[in-house]
């Protein structure tokens, strides 16, 4: 089917009365829960899970989009009037947009935040549209060998780059992957104890409201920030003749390299935001402003975040490989409405996949057209006093993991694993590859069993396709890079940029 | 690396690889009673993911042990309302988790309604808000709105409890 | 003796500031400047910051006045921090700043002035902002 007749039935799907209503209830909430401190779009999403299962499943995906990109932007507007990124991606923003707020030129840094998200995410949305159906052509050809290779790829890749100590990467993998093996999966009962309540296995998603809101809530609640903070006041963003001239090229520069990385397995958007950062600051005019409040440099990171933002959707709607937190609960949606992810997903949902993109395209629009004038309204979210907002997440997570089964058992898996998700912040275990290997666990066994059947049980049978290959070699490379980094630069000094606040724990080591 | 108090720490993530280890054997003993089938067109089995992540988490739980005696540590994770300057805050997270488990305890019993207000008049209390009478009325006005509101949106039946009959 | 005042870094503490510089001086007595948050917030804009203490300080040390700053912050009413410390230093007065309050704000919010006003042991000099 022709890509663009596929998208204005998706424009027409999304625009009926109600899922508009979708997307605009989307893109508020995301911006809020973008603004509000200890709540993301992962959670929010994580969240909300269980309240639409009532809903048409095009409706709630038109939902999460809104949350997603609004996610983003809450997030921005926070990190210029508080220097506190709750993400990050958002950490390079705030180097640059926070000093521009402290000089009085917040209204500007916000206008060039929303206007670059905008541009970028729209252009990044279109780059899915055009992509993503290549690249499902070219995966579809592939059998379960290469397929099994790719998650294999993107699961290590997520591990192995992303976060800063890979052995804690990886155990944070193994708890996932052993979570994902409790059930009845391959026929035989494994890890229930026993126990008929765990036959069907761990429900996604209170294993993912456990994690990202349980756990979270408790971790804020262990270390709540006891002063309190200024927000620098705003009116409503605008921008001169002259921010304009020093902003559009960056946005485009951003978006160039948000979107390739994003789609990526294991791009992510600290790379890209970075990569911006740095190019914008050598090419620009001005370089003795960076550190001081350089409009570029709110700019480019900026385009480059919400850029990737869409590049992650490319391998999520594609192939079913999630590679952040919010494409990870999404994905875990696709599951619980029954709805197989993967190369297929594209030709079995074709409307709703084309519907949820075009609703991109319409939450871009819409959070423009909302942020603009709302932003002062938005800082003063955060006056909102925190006992009801972590409250708040407590009851709604345990209202929507009751409501899943309406079996209080589900309530007690949702302390145990909040439990174990504050463990893991205390302890910097990161959360992304526990929820991949909750998700893509069992669908790997899927694929190994698959690719094994057609060799008849023989091992060599995973290496029968070239594309296979090639993507163990790939996987080769990631996992040995680190030391052969360490072989060419012994003691390479930290990128200490990626730093810039005292934020930060304890210092990370690496054994693996 | 030598003081008490960097000791005491390293000592408390070696609980986190202990847990690993403790995963890894657990799924280990777990896969290795299944029985096994062996057939044509299951040439994987129920066995060989399970022992692969028992292997890794096992892996893992060594690894992270020695990082651990060598002076590693995790990077407890920031965000903009958390503020690691302070140690955790234990006054606070047992109270929201007793909170929490009086509802795991009450909703069946006596519904939604009641174990729901104990849950956010007892969160919000052991998060420092002191409005009790302000706390009280959202708490029920929350309650009774979700209730009502997955009843009639959701055609979620949330249990009524002691209320049966009221509500 | 002492004056306790309740300081915001807003006109009105600002007003109230002035005026309780005035009364330590002419009263030669010690002044203690209270500017509470409550902490429930992330962000509270009435809590002031290092910048606005320290020229806080500034001014009191120029005009040599023997002065106390303190920022509590335990989760009480500002109201109840400044009648506290009032109390615990056997302050001789109260100086407060008033701003204007529509009838439904204070319906909603409760009024921190209205309750120092009525709970203070001293006389308590409520200013506007100029």
């Amino acid at each position: 089917m022709d890509v663009w007749s596929s998208l204005m039935d998706g424009f027409a799907t999304a625009l009926t009365p109600m899922n508009f209503l979708y997307a605009v209830i989307g893109v508020i909430l995301g911006t809020a829960v973008g603004v509000l401190p200890g709540l993301g779009p992962a959670m929010t999403v994580a969240l909300l899970l269980p309240v639409t299962y009532a809903l048409e499943p095009t409706s709630a995906f038109i939902m999460f989009a809104g949350i997603y990109y609004g996610g983003m932007y809450g997030g921005s507007t926070t990190s210029i009037l508080l220097n506190t990124p709750g993400e990050s991606s958002s950490v390079i923003t705030a180097i640059e947009g926070n000093k521009m707020a402290k000089a009085g030129r917040a209204a500007q840094a916000l206008a060039t935040a929303a206007i670059g998200s905008f541009v970028a995410g729209t252009i990044g949305t279109a780059l899915l549209a055009l992509f993503a159906p290549i690249v499902v052509e070219f995966a579809v050809s592939l059998g379960a060998p290469s397929y099994f290779a790719i998650m294999v790829l993107a699961l290590l890749a997520v591990t192995a780059v992303l976060g800063s100590s890979r052995l804690r990467g990886f155990s944070a993998l193994g708890l996932g992957l052993a979570i994902g093996l409790v059930g009845m999966g391959s026929g035989q009962a494994r890890l229930t104890f026993g126990q008929p309540l765990l036959a069907d296995g761990l429900d996604i998603v209170v294993i993912a409201v456990a994690v990202f809101a349980v756990g979270e809530a408790l971790w804020v609640a262990a270390h709540l920030r006891r002063t309190p903070l200024h927000a620098i006041p705003v009116g409503r963003p605008w921008m001169g003749k002259s921010d304009w001239k020093r902003s559009w090229k960056p946005w485009l520069r951003g978006t160039a390299f948000g979107f390739p990385f994003g789609a990526l397995p294991a791009g992510g958007a600290e790379i890209p935001t970075f990569l911006s950062y740095v190019t914008e600051k050598r090419l620009s005019k001005h370089p003795e402003e960076f550190g001081k409040g350089a409009i570029e440099g709110v700019a480019g990171p900026e385009a480059a975040n919400n850029a990737a933002a869409a590049g992650t959707l490319t391998p999520m709607l594609a192939l079913g490989l999630p590679t952040n937190a919010t494409a990870a609960v999404m994905l875990a949606a696709f599951t619980s409405y029954g709805i197989q992810p993967g190369p297929q997903l594209f030709a079995s949902q074709g409307p709703l996949v084309w519907a949820l993109i075009a609703s991109l395209f319409i939450g871009n629009f819409l959070l423009l057209l909302i942020n603009l004038p709302l932003a002062p309204m938005w800082a003063k979210l955060l006056q909102l006093p925190r006992p009801y907002l972590y409250a708040g997440i407590l009851f709604f997570a345990t209202l929507g993991a009751y409501s899943v089964n309406l079996q209080a058992f589900d309530l007690l898996l949702l302390l145990i694993f909040g439990a174990m998700g504050f463990m893991m912040r205390r302890f910097g275990l990161p959360v992304l590859p526990l929820i991949l290997g909750v998700i893509l666990g069992p669908r790997l066994e899927d694929q190994l069993r698959k690719a094994l059947q057609l060799s008849s049980g023989d091992p060599a049978g995973l290496l029968s396709e070239p594309i296979a290959v090639v993507v163990y070699i790939i996987v080769v490379i990631i996992l040995a890079f680190p030391l052969l980094l360490k072989l060419i630069r012994p003691n390479r000094p930290a990128t200490s940029l990626l730093a810039p606040n005292a934020t930060r724990g304890n210092e990370p080591t690496d054994v693996g | 690396m030598s003081s008490i108090a960097s000791g005491l720490k390293g000592r408390a993530e070696l609980g986190v690889a202990l847990l690993l280890g403790v995963a890894g054997v657990v799924v280990f003993v777990d896969a290795s009673r299944l029985n096994i089938t062996y057939s044509q067109t299951d040439p994987v089995g129920p066995k060989t993911l399970p022992y692969i992540v028992a292997g890794l988490l096992i892996v893992c739980a060594v690894f992270l042990a020695i990082d651990v005696l060598r002076g590693g540590k995790g990077e407890a994770e920031a965000g903009e309302d958390i503020d690691l300057a302070h140690p955790a805050d234990w006054k606070t997270v047992l109270p929201l988790v007793g909170a929490f488990v009086a509802n795991i305890l009450l909703i069946d019993w006596a519904g939604w309604v009641i174990s729901g207000t104990i849950l956010f008049w007892g969160s919000a209390w052991a998060l420092g808000s002191r409005h009790y009478v302000r706390d009280a009325l959202i708490s029920i006005g929350m309650s009774v709105a979700t209730f009502y509101g997955f009843y009639l949106g959701l055609g979620i039946p949330l249990p009524a409890g002691l209320l049966k009959g009221i509500l | 003796m002492t004056i306790v005042v309740g300081y915001v870094p807003t006109p009105e503490g600002e007003a109230a500031l002035s005026q309780a510089i005035a009364e330590a001086r002419h009263r030669n007595t010690r002044l203690l400047v209270i500017n509470s948050a409550k902490g429930d917030a992330l962000v509270d804009n009435r809590y002031a910051q290092e910048q606005e203490i320290q020229s806080v300080e500034d001014r009191l040390a120029s005009q040599g006045i023997d002065h106390v700053i303190k920022q509590p912050v335990r989760g009480h009413d500002a109201a109840v921090e400044v009648l506290d410390a009032a109390e615990e230093h056997n302050a001789e007065l109260i100086v407060i700043g008033l701003r204007r309050r529509s009838p439904v704000g204070k319906l909603i919010m409760g009024s921190t002035s209205q309750r120092i006003l009525l709970e203070a042991d001293c006389p308590v000099l409520a200013v506007k902002a100029g």
